[in-house]
């Protein structure tokens, strides 16, 4: 059971950040509440008692998105769901729907932010790898002398570890600013047990678009979750792919060199595998998702060889 | 090579039986045949969803003669109901049903006496159903509603009360020999699925399961029952795993205890049996555990077809169906090798 | 706990078009303030952690999970619960309709949340296609119904609504000929689609106290002391209760009453009850219960029940140095001649899982003494016979004194068959005078409710070259954890029922369920039958692989006919094995062959009678199958 002595709402940045830097020790920032009252529960933390929580879902300046130069401010406040609703960013961002349904429900959509998925900075968060193949920063802002001050980080470097980050004291993560990809095919892989409200243990993520004129690879993002402490963004096998057509031989020779990295404690046989197949399946929806010829999978390889 | 998504079909069958095991089961009722031509029953009757309100209420509505929304059923409290016992080993419907179905037919009794004496014919000619009441082959007929009242104006109140027994014997200690149940029932159910070679994900498309269940007293509630027998044991074959570690829970929660969703069901095809029983006055026996008995082994058997590998271990994980796959590919190789 | 003051928070919103002024605690999510400060019951807490969709309700138009929204967050908005969808007095909706004419509602309990689910499915889009629905109700889960109907419920109401339908397909089937053998509508159903059937948690009564249990972190440990004076002196504490308060004989359980009702000198499984607070509120019950200062002497144990079985294995009950809870043998013919005449033998060991009821409604209680005098306990308790006899026993009251009420039950499977909860319940009703009410948190129910045994098989299977079972062999060792509860029932019918339909001339099965420091198992649905049967089907199969057999051909070979004499030697009367199996064979367009690896080349496979497999984004789904992504 979670309990506290103050919730706050403030309806501005500026009192965001000045409750936030003034904080008793212990306070937490509440962004959609979908992380932090499953936790505080028997057999994760327990009962957890907090001084205060600062809920930022009525703070504008974290509303909304802009979108500048194939770059999308997303807003903190921005929600899974819109990523499914909103027929803009699906345009913007082809992979985010399908990393989208995958997660959690409908409900959960409604109410948990993407910032916030990310800051948890868990091992297993679908959010993060997306953002990591859009060359994802988050805005940071905090006070300095009383005055709003920003930064921007990548999120490969804002990621330190699981459940560890970059975050300082007194900072509030307010955007998420990454790619547009207008135009590109877009996939998102995830493994469960069943088909909905899974916690992944291996996700994949891709995008892909193609030279119209000679149908080579003109540009291609690859990130993986779920099989080290981060999420991992596979640039050498983007690399490997890029201006070239994409043949059956090729797309396996990328799938087998990131199942390398598969580092995770737990489950590590069974995740190399799964890794292969699904850098193979990433890649091939990418694919048919913007319209382009799949290579022949007669002779797909599978875990059997 | 394989493809990667490949199907296969399993089937299992089951056996089953109806009320507490190796023992004599009862259940007792009370039944009024009621003002405005409408019943109450009142029996230690347990609905845990399984709809065994609903189905007391058709027994007790054909029994009386009026219609199922006109039943009232009593409250389950041991201070003001007889015992009728629990919810378990399938036996609501065998015991209680039953027991209702004597209860009413007791008070009946009541009300037809005193009818046929109004009407002076013979009480075996009277039959009822739907709120009417009528004298067979005449021209005799009324509402139930007019009957219960002439009744009580003779002064009598059409109350019943009846006792189910349903024989089973204790087992021999030594050789297990006895007759546990009176009644049992059997089943078959097919599975369709699909296994994700790359993942070791396990969907199940189709289900046809076929239960003999006596008599089915609500065709849609027995369908309702397979349905969720069915998904149960889908959650046992594929995804659920009470953990502990020296005796401590790893699952603590929903997060972790995995349970089917609604995108993980077959499409369930029910072909329901009626093996009437002879010994009880419905002929119905029960559906409720069958129901649950053969999914599991007939997923595995349809793992088996799909991609030849026995998963002997519940639940079949995608972890453990890829390293089946993965064992199974191996021994091959060394096979091929050889 | 904190010492200082919470500061309440003032709202202003509207629910179900009532405008509303109110003071809500910070720490309440908006499922609490909905429940408890408004008495709307409909939506409940079947997890609290936004697994189960029980919560669902609308905030400003979208559907949320209440219990994980803190309800300073409602502030401003217009929130919709199920009891709104109606309005007082007003008629069904056409989804509630639906749910009630297709008979998707059983328990009931989730059913609220799921009629919230379906609502916004069709709002958001009301030509939702099967795929698409299926996907919207992906955050609400059912346990009791398998979901079927509930489809049919929605596709029936999204075509009333949209006018495909008519809306007399709502109404019910007249009678026919016969009450018997009629889809008669469950009476139930619109009690449970409009939330307004009351189950155990949502009940009140004047003056009602809290309780909170105290459960054990160990597996096995002696007490040396339990000190409540701490948690006996907080202000707004009436009561602790441990097994000192028991005033008569102290054990509860199916067969064997081997269970105090709070742990009495040692604790045998991690979350056994200990102590009980009864207060005023949830919370000062729970930060009482925190207070209780036990002292513990872990003592070994054991977790294994074939290492149980063993000599020198720590003993859990002192009556049974064994650990044995029952076994039970059933001896036919002679197994080593049956063997013998075998032409083929096949050996193969199955394990099953412990599995969790997971009943959505978790168990809860009231219990109080009436003007009578009469301990009465209200709770979903799936045997209140049984249970009344033996809180009489425990509580040294006559029988006709004590009372067991019913309340629905949110889902059961076997799971509240035991007296797990109500014996403390009935103590601290008899030492405060008051009513006092205990739900549990869905992780109290996991961790300290019985499960179903697992199971491991020994199975030893010889047949003739034709397919004609010659013998059996069947061993299977159950844990049945810290106490007895069915576990002899269990181990009696996985017995009788394990070697199948089949017509099985020698064998020799022996069942055991043994004792273990594990969680407790208990009654669940099958009661031991489908752990042994899913053995023998498993066989069956492999033994038909060898010997090139059809799985429906070995078993017609094998199976039981009018007037089979069973394992246990009783001599059947009609026996339909053969209809059912014709019935299967017939309705899944079976294509025939040998039990082997023939999935790529079988006929019957992807019928209009399976369902596509599941990829997710239908609502989102490019038009065209070729250039539909298949999501993983």
């Amino acid at each position: 059971m979670l309990t506290c002595d103050q919730y706050h709402m403030p309806t501005s940045l500026a009192d965001a950040l000045a409750l936030w830097q003034d904080a008793p020790e212990g306070t937490r920032l509440v962004a959609g509440a979908t992380d932090i009252l499953p936790w505080a529960r028997e057999g994760r933390a327990g009962n957890v008692h907090l001084p205060a929580m600062i809920d930022l879902s009525r703070v504008p300046e974290l509303d909304g998105y802009t979108v500048e130069d194939g770059r999308i401010r997303l807003g903190a406040n921005v929600v899974y769901q819109q990523f499914l609703t909103d027929e803009k960013l699906r345009a913007l961002l082809p992979c985010m729907p399908y990393c989208s349904i995958w997660f959690a429900d409908d409900q959960i959509r409604e109410q948990a932010t993407l910032a916030g998925n990310i800051v948890n900075a868990s091992p297993a968060a679908d959010g993060t790898p997306p953002m990591l193949a859009l060359n994802g920063e988050l805005e940071i802002a905090r006070l300095e002398d009383g005055d709003i001050s920003h930064r921007t980080i990548a999120i490969t470097d804002f990621i330190k570890g699981p459940g560890s980050t970059d975050l300082q004291p007194g900072e509030i993560v307010t955007a998420v600013i990454c790619d547009t990809l207008e135009g590109y095919g877009g996939s998102f892989q995830k493994v469960g047990q069943r088909r909905s409200l899974v916690i992944s243990s291996v996700c994949a993520v891709a995008c892909v678009k193609l030279n119209e004129d000679d149908g080579t690879v003109a540009d291609i993002r690859l990130a993986l979750g779920g099989i080290s402490p981060v999420p991992l963004r596979l640039t050498k096998t983007e690399q490997m792919l890029t201006g070239k057509r994409l043949t059956r031989e090729m797309i396996v020779e990328a799938a087998r060199q990131p199942a390398d990295l598969v580092a995770s404690r737990t489950r590590r046989e069974y995740r190399r595998v799964v890794v292969r197949g699904f850098v193979e399946a990433a890649i091939e929806d990418a694919l048919a998702d913007c319209g382009a010829a799949v290579p022949n999978t007669d002779t797909r390889e599978t875990a059997n060889v | 090579m394989m493809e990667r998504k490949v199907r296969g079909r399993g089937m299992a069958a089951s056996w089953y039986g109806i009320a507490r095991t190796a023992t004599i089961d009862r259940a007792g009722a009370w039944a009024e045949i009621d003002d405005g031509g409408t019943g109450k029953i009142v029996t230690g009757v347990t609905e845990i969803g399984e709809g065994i309100l609903t189905l007391l209420a058709q027994v007790a509505a054909e029994e009386m003669g009026v219609k199922p929304e006109d039943i009232t059923i009593g409250d389950n409290d041991t201070a003001r109901s007889p015992e009728a016992a629990h919810a378990g080993a399938t036996r609501q419907t065998y015991m209680i049903g039953n027991s209702v179905a004597l209860a009413c037919r007791d008070a009946r009794a009541k009300l037809d006496k005193e009818l046929a004496d109004h009407w002076d014919v013979d009480a075996d000619t009277i039959e009822a159903f739907d709120g009417e009441i009528w004298s067979k082959d005449s021209n005799l007929k009324m509402s139930m509603e007019e009957a219960v009242d002439i009744c009580k104006k003779r002064g009598v109140v059409p109350v019943g009360s009846g006792s189910f027994t349903a024989h089973g014997t204790g087992l021999d200690p030594v050789d297990g020999s006895g007759s546990p149940w009176q009644a049992y029932v059997f089943g078959t159910q097919v599975a369709e699925v699909e296994v994700d070679t790359v993942t070791g994900e396990v969907q199940v498309l189709g289900i046809w399961a076929a239960h003999d269940v006596g008599r089915a007293i609500n065709p849609r509630g027995v369908e309702g029952q397979i349905e969720g027998g069915v998904v149960q044991g889908l959650g046992q074959a594929l995804m659920e795993d009470y953990q502990l570690e020296d005796g401590h829970t790893k699952t603590h929660g929903f997060a972790k205890y995995i349970l089917p969703t609604s995108l993980d069901i077959p499409e369930i095809n029910t072909v329901i049996v009626e093996d009437r029983d002879p010994k009880s006055p419905l002929g119905a026996k029960g559906i409720g555990e069958p129901a649950l008995v053969p999914t599991a082994p007939a997923i595995m058997n349809a793992i088996y077809d799909a991609v030849g590998v026995r998963i002997t271990s519940l639940p079949a994980t995608p972890e453990k169906v890829l390293a089946a796959l993965e064992a199974k590919s191996a021994a091959g190789q060394l096979e091929a090798a050889e | 706990m904190s010492e200082q003051t919470p500061t309440d928070l003032q709202l202003e919103f509207q629910i179900n078009g009532r405008n509303m002024k109110r003071r809500a605690k910070p720490h309440q999510r908006l499922l609490d303030f909905i429940r408890d400060d408004l008495a709307l019951t409909g939506a409940k807490e079947g997890c609290g952690a936004g697994e189960c969709g029980t919560c669902s309700v609308f905030v400003d138009g979208k559907l949320v999970k209440s219990c994980l929204m803190p309800v300073a967050k409602a502030n401003g908005t217009k929130i919709e619960t199920i009891e709104g969808l109606t309005g007082w007095g007003g008629d069904l909706t056409p989804v509630q309709k639906a749910f009630h004419k297709t008979g998707a509602s059983q328990c009931g309990y989730c059913i609220p949340g799921m009629v919230m689910a379906a609502t916004s499915a069709l709002r958001e889009n009301p030509k939702a296609d099967i795929e698409e629905i299926k996907e919207r109700l992906g955050g609400n889960i059912c346990r009791c119904t398998g979901y079927t109907k509930i489809f049919e419920a929605v596709e029936m109401a999204r075509d009333v609504l949209s006018g495909e339908a008519s809306a007399t397909v709502l109404e019910a089937d007249g009678p026919g000929k016969s009450y018997i053998g009629n889809n008669v509508r469950r009476l139930d159903a619109p009690s449970k689609v409009s939330g307004r059937l009351r189950y155990a948690g949502d009940m009140v009564m004047p003056g009602m106290l809290h309780m909170q249990v105290l459960r054990s972190p160990h597996a096995h440990a002696l007490i040396k002391s339990i000190d409540t004076s701490a948690a006996e002196n907080l202000p707004g504490v009436a009561c602790v209760i441990t097994s000192d308060d028991v005033p008569g004989e102290d054990g509860f359980g199916v067969f064997v009453h081997d269970q105090p009702i709070m742990a009495r000198g040692r604790v045998r499984y991690v979350g056994e009850a200990i102590a009980a607070v009864t207060a005023d509120d949830v919370l000062t019950a729970a930060h009482a219960v925190s207070l209780i200062k036990v002292e513990y002497e872990p003592v070994a144990a054991v977790f294994d029940a074939e290492e149980a079985m063993q000599n020198g294995a720590p003993v859990v009950h002192d009556y049974a140095p064994d650990n044995i809870v029952k076994h039970i043998p059933i001896r036919k013919g002679d197994l080593e001649q049956g063997f013998a005449e075998a032409d083929l033998v096949v050996e193969q060991t199955y394990e099953t899982q412990a599995v969790e009821h997971a009943y959505l409604e978790p168990e809860a209680g009231i219990a109080y003494v009436d003007h009578d005098d009469v301990v009465t306990v209200v709770s979903p308790s799936q045997n209140i016979t049984h249970h009344r006899h033996m809180l009489a026993k425990i509580i040294d009251r006559p029988i006709n004194k004590v009372r067991f009420i019913m309340s629905p039950v949110g889902g059961g499977f076997g799971g509240k068959e035991d007296m797990i909860y109500q014996g403390m319940l009935a103590l601290a009703a008899m030492k405060t005078g008051a009513p006092v009410r205990l739900v549990y948190t869905r992780e109290e129910s996991i961790i300290s409710t019985a499960k179903r045994h697992p199971a491991r098989i020994t199975y030893k299977m010889g047949l003739k070259n034709d397919g004609r079972i010659t013998a059996v062999s069947f061993r299977m060792i159950c844990d049945g954890g810290a106490y007895g509860l069915s576990t002899e029932g269990v181990m009696r019918k996985a017995a009788i029922l394990s070697c199948g339909p089949y017509n099985v001339p020698n064998l020799e099965i022996d069942v055991y369920g043994v004792y273990t420091h594990n969680t407790p198992s208990g009654a669940f649905r099958t009661f031991g039958a489908m752990q042994s049967q899913f053995a023998t089907e498993s066989h069956m199969d492999i033994c038909a692989e060898k010997l090139g057999l059809d799985p429906f051909e070995i078993r017609r070979i094998n199976m039981m006919h009018d007037g089979a004499v069973t394992h246990t030697q009783q001599t059947l009367g009609s026996v339909s094995m053969g209809r059912v199996l014709d019935a299967a064979e017939k309705a899944c367009r079976w294509d025939t062959g040998p039990v082997g690896m023939r999935g790529q080349e079988r006929s019957d496979l992807g019928g209009d009678d399976t369902r596509p497999p599941c990829t997710l984004g239908a609502r989102f789904r490019k038009t065209g199958d070729d250039d539909r992504q298949e999501v993983a």
